[in-house]
């Protein structure tokens, strides 16, 4: 069946320049704030010398730590302080991390604070960091119980003994594999432009979750969540570190209050680094112990990371394969000088999905088997943990079409076996595992007398396509055309249900979250409508008794008329209702696959890798939009690889200072890093999460890319590189 | 416990500036030299330089603090929002523009550099209601997601068909390169390029 496919309807505006972000909007009046960062990592600020840039031109105000804008209150819990920074900015005089805010000047012009900020001298009395996590990690402590299941551990059975049950295993893998701490690196800053009137907060700022944005903002600033309105149609890329309220926005809100003038503030790329957050690093020890013929018996998994945020263990293992014998533990390093950790693109399924199938990959090598035939030997039909059954699950269909795709069974068995030249060639495979799911939402869909209908939800689109996806599920449920739909989102004043949906898009469930409620929203709206068109005065159908809604065309009584003519002439400016899509169906488990191909090359001089060839198959229910999924699972798979090849935040140890907090020096993969990614989607709805059948894509691409590329290293080179990222220095050692 | 003053990070960035500074001044010698004026509003020298632009085909002059660079010019006093700010630092290419046709970082270019010059930014590409050829395959073949890379990867790829680098993949991708895109869309991008450049 072929998948429906449609342009991006937000395309033209982003194409033309017309399309307006955050720190695209100039308001009468308005002023610049410029952030100043600490350069130390640990210590107090003794004194600052603020002298010379209060003289500098247009400088209105400087914040400090003496001179702090006024928050009230503090990120609501249970998710944003754990997720994001709780500490204010400003808020005293120590110094937790390199680069954290210690000013912020506001001035008439851009250049102006600017130039006013690196006139500021701080004086500061300096301690030792602690911001080595190699030094860390040698004394990891339990992690803080938070009432999320993040850090907790995971064992079956209850009083499982994971050493002896390795030791009882006829084969075993263990070893530990490192991710440095990697930066979402959107391309569009943390930035937000702040206006107030008559105490109402209008706030530009690019998110993911418009209504967790506004009730974040207005909980710190201590107002009322409706009093701040948070606009934010266009996001420049998130990855996670939009989902969260940061101090640029919080910063920017609370100026402009203090100011009465709109106040502009957008993050330079190197204070991204450190003001907002970033992905942690992660270390992985895991055990895998398997009986002769490849079943497990006893699977470790036992992570130190920074903090809880992202949990590779509790994202990972418990859906990937079955074993009698199972621990899963995470331990943290707290109390780091280091900026604050969040989640990021797929978290903890990352760091997981490369520790697990680049394990995997080593027992098939040990037990002298197929790679996909160990993995089909352990295959899952319900959750490890709860033996919750999967509603859909087709990942061994993925794993052949794949194979078959790719020309797996041209690989060779022997590692470093095949030459082109300069080149050795490897190919390795990987298994990418997303739970699914969605929140109940709210939908608004309303009618008006143009012939158009507006279908919103404050969710939100940083480059998913859920503008195209709204417009065509609004299109579907109503039965006209996708270009008389005008869909809504990146508002804090359109609908949520108030649940965890005030997220918006995260957790790669807002398809699955938004689509269904279109329907329920759709279905009310039509019913409001008929009853309209049945009572309103110049209605041609007043009083017939067996109006029905037909593909925009309200028919009875043997006449029918649009609703855009029946508005007009009952002179309606609209007729709408709200809808609340069905909680989740709980008897079963929900998750997204894919089987990622990769054959990476590697200069048998330089050291190089280089990617040469991908493919992946996903299963991941109906394709409401083919051209926008496939290019989420293309940016997915690559964002994962970018870890494999490139990524890497460093961190110097003695001063806590990240050295290379800049684009040059933190490699992202540019063009020519890459190649065409070989997609295929499966087309199995899956009708029990939700009528749309649409399942989770936008991580899932990212989880198990890097496994499936330094699989291929092996294979190619005999070198099995277990940190991150694989540079030629590591190959050539 | 350790005394020190770290005021060092603060010369560090004065050096970048003077040195950013340095490089438009260069720029600058090659054209007619804006004229500068000194201004009681500004404090400490600071001065106000004239600068006529010819942006998109429409004449604009400015009186400006010789510090703006053209990005900021565009962004901040034209109120030209399309060209986007990614770095700063000429390392991504969100900011990409044409001057005199020829492809430029309008962030490390000073506005004052680039005086009697015409500059055309992504909100010039269209005519009217109809898409450049580039423009219009970028939307067809969906060489974008979140769209924050977009105006700079559309006005490299535009003047880089015009300069006959567009002739295979291969060298598509190489002269695409300085244009980051986070979401990853290059292979959508590679597509683009190719469709404009073989109905060009
Ligand atoms: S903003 Fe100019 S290159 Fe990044
Ligand atoms: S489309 Fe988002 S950075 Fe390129």
């Amino acid at each position: 069946m072929a998948q429906p496919t449609m342009d991006r309807i937000d395309a033209r505006a982003k194409v033309t320049g017309a399309a307006k972000y955050a720190s695209d909007h100039n308001l009468p009046a308005m002023v610049y704030g410029h952030m100043v960062t600490s350069t130390i990592g640990n210590g107090r600020i003794v004194s600052m010398d603020l002298s010379a840039a209060r003289a500098a031109g247009g400088v209105i105000e400087i914040y400090t730590p003496g001179n702090r804008p006024a928050f009230r209150g503090t990120l609501p819990p249970p998710l944003a302080p754990v997720f994001a920074e709780a500490r204010h900015p400003l808020a005293d005089s120590e110094i937790h991390y390199y680069g954290q805010i210690v000013a912020m000047v506001v001035a008439e012009t851009i250049e102006q604070a600017r130039d006013a900020a690196a006139l500021i001298k701080v004086t500061y009395t300096a301690l030792p960091p602690k911001s080595s996590f190699e030094d860390a990690k040698q004394n990891p402590a339990d992690p803080p119980v938070t009432g999320l299941p993040l850090g907790q551990p995971i064992k079956k059975p209850q009083d499982v003994d994971i050493e002896t049950a390795l030791a009882a295993s006829q084969v075993r893998v263990e070893e530990t594999y490192d991710i440095p701490p990697r930066h979402h690196n959107m391309m569009e800053p943390h930035a937000a432009v702040a206006a107030w009137q008559n105490g109402k907060l209008t706030i530009y700022s690019g998110t993911q979750g418009p209504a967790a944005h506004a009730l974040e903002l207005a909980t710190v600033l201590g107002v009322q969540p409706a009093d701040v309105h948070v606009i934010s149609p266009y996001v420049g890329g998130a990855f996670g570190g939009k989902a969260f309220t940061w101090a640029p926005a919080l910063l920017a809100a609370a100026a402009a209050l203090a100011l009465a003038r709109p106040v502009k503030v957008v993050t330079s790329r190197e204070q991204l680094f450190t003001v907002t957050g970033h992905r942690a690093a992660s270390s992985q020890t895991f055990g895998l112990g398997t009986h002769r013929d490849g079943r497990l018996n006893a699977i470790k998994h036992h992570t130190t990371s920074q903090s809880i945020v992202e949990d590779p263990g509790y994202r990972t293992t418990p859906k990937y394969y079955l074993a009698p014998n199972v621990d899963i533990r995470l331990m943290v390093t707290p109390d780091m000088n280091l900026p604050t950790a969040t989640i990021m693109r797929a978290p903890g399924d990352e760091a997981g999905s490369f520790a697990l199938e680049s394990a995997m990959d080593e027992l098939a090598v040990r037990l002298g088997m197929d790679p996909i035939e160990l993995r089909m030997k352990n295959y899952l039909e319900s959750t490890l943990i709860e033996a919750k059954p999967y509603s859909s699950k087709h990942l061994d269909a993925c794993y052949r079409v794949g194979a078959e795709r790719f020309g797996w069974s041209r690989r060779s068995t022997q590692p470093a076996a095949v030459t082109d030249g300069d080149w050795q060639v490897g190919l390795g495979m990987s298994t990418a595992i997303l739970d699914s799911g969605r929140a109940s939402t709210t939908v608004r869909v309303t009618f008006r007398p143009n012939g158009t209908a507006t279908v919103g939800c404050a969710t939100s689109d940083a480059g998913t396509g859920m503008w195209t996806i709204m417009a065509m599920t609004g299109a579907r449920a109503l039965e006209v055309p996708v270009d008389r739909i005008r869909p809504a989102l990146g508002d804090s004043g359109l609908p949520v249900a108030g649940n965890n949906d005030i997220y918006g898009a995260v957790g790669s469930a807002a398809t699955s979250t938004v689509t269904p409620a279109i329907l329920v929203a759709a279905k009310e709206a039509i019913g409001k409508l008929v009853e309209h068109a049945t009572t309103a005065a110049g209605s041609p159908l007043v009083g017939a008794g067996d109006v029905r809604y037909d593909g925009g065309r309200l028919v009875g009584a043997g006449t029918s008329v649009g609703f855009g003519e029946l508005l007009t002439l009952t002179r309606t400016a609209e007729v709408g209702a709200q809808g609340t899509s069905a909680p989740l169906d709980e008897s079963h488990a929900y998750a997204s696959y894919a089987a990622h191909f990769c054959e990476v090359r590697v200069n048998r001089w330089t050291g190089d890798p280089r990617l040469g060839r991908f493919t992946t198959v996903v299963d991941a229910g109906a394709i409401l939009n083919a051209k926008t999924a496939r290019n989420q699972i293309t940016g997915g798979v690559l964002f994962g690889l970018a870890a494999a090849m490139f990524e890497e935040g460093k961190v110097e140890g003695a001063t806590g200072r990240i050295s290379n907090a800049n684009l040059a020096d933190y490699l992202l993969p540019v063009n020519a890093d890459t190649t065409e990614i070989d997609v295929h989607f499966l087309d199995h709805p899956d009708t029990r999460l939700s009528p749309t059948g649409a399942r989770g894509i936008g991580e899932l691409g990212t989880v198990g890319a890097a496994a499936a590329f330094a699989n291929a290293v092996y294979n190619a080179t005999g070198k099995r590189i277990r940190t991150l990222p694989i540079t030629p220095d590591k190959l050539l050692a | 416990m350790e005394e020190q003053s770290r005021d060092d990070e603060v010369s560090r960035r004065g050096f970048l500036l003077t040195s950013a500074a340095a490089a438009g001044l260069t720029a600058i010698a090659e054209h007619p030299r804006p004229a500068v004026a000194a201004t009681a509003a500004g404090a400490a020298g600071a001065a106000v330089v004239e600068v006529a632009l010819k942006v998109n085909g429409k004449a604009r002059t400015l009186s400006l603090d010789p510090r703006v660079t053209l990005l900021d010019a565009l962004r901040e006093r034209l109120d030209l929002t399309g060209t986007k700010k990614g770095c700063d630092r000429g390392q991504c290419g969100a900011c990409t523009v044409h001057v005199d046709g020829r492809r430029v970082l309008s962030c490390l270019t000073l506005a004052a550099g680039v005086s009697g010059k015409a500059v055309i930014t992504i909100e010039g590409l269209a005519d009217g209601d109809r898409l450049h050829p580039v423009q219009r395959a970028f939307v067809e073949c969906d060489g974008l997601q979140c769209g924050f890379c977009t105006p700079g990867q559309v006005m490299s790829a535009v003047a880089l068909i015009e300069e006959g680098y567009a002739g295979s993949e291969a060298e598509i991708r190489e002269h695409m390169s300085g244009n980051i895109c986070r979401c990853g869309a290059y292979q959508q991008i590679v597509q683009a390029v190719r469709m404009a450049k073989e109905g060009a």
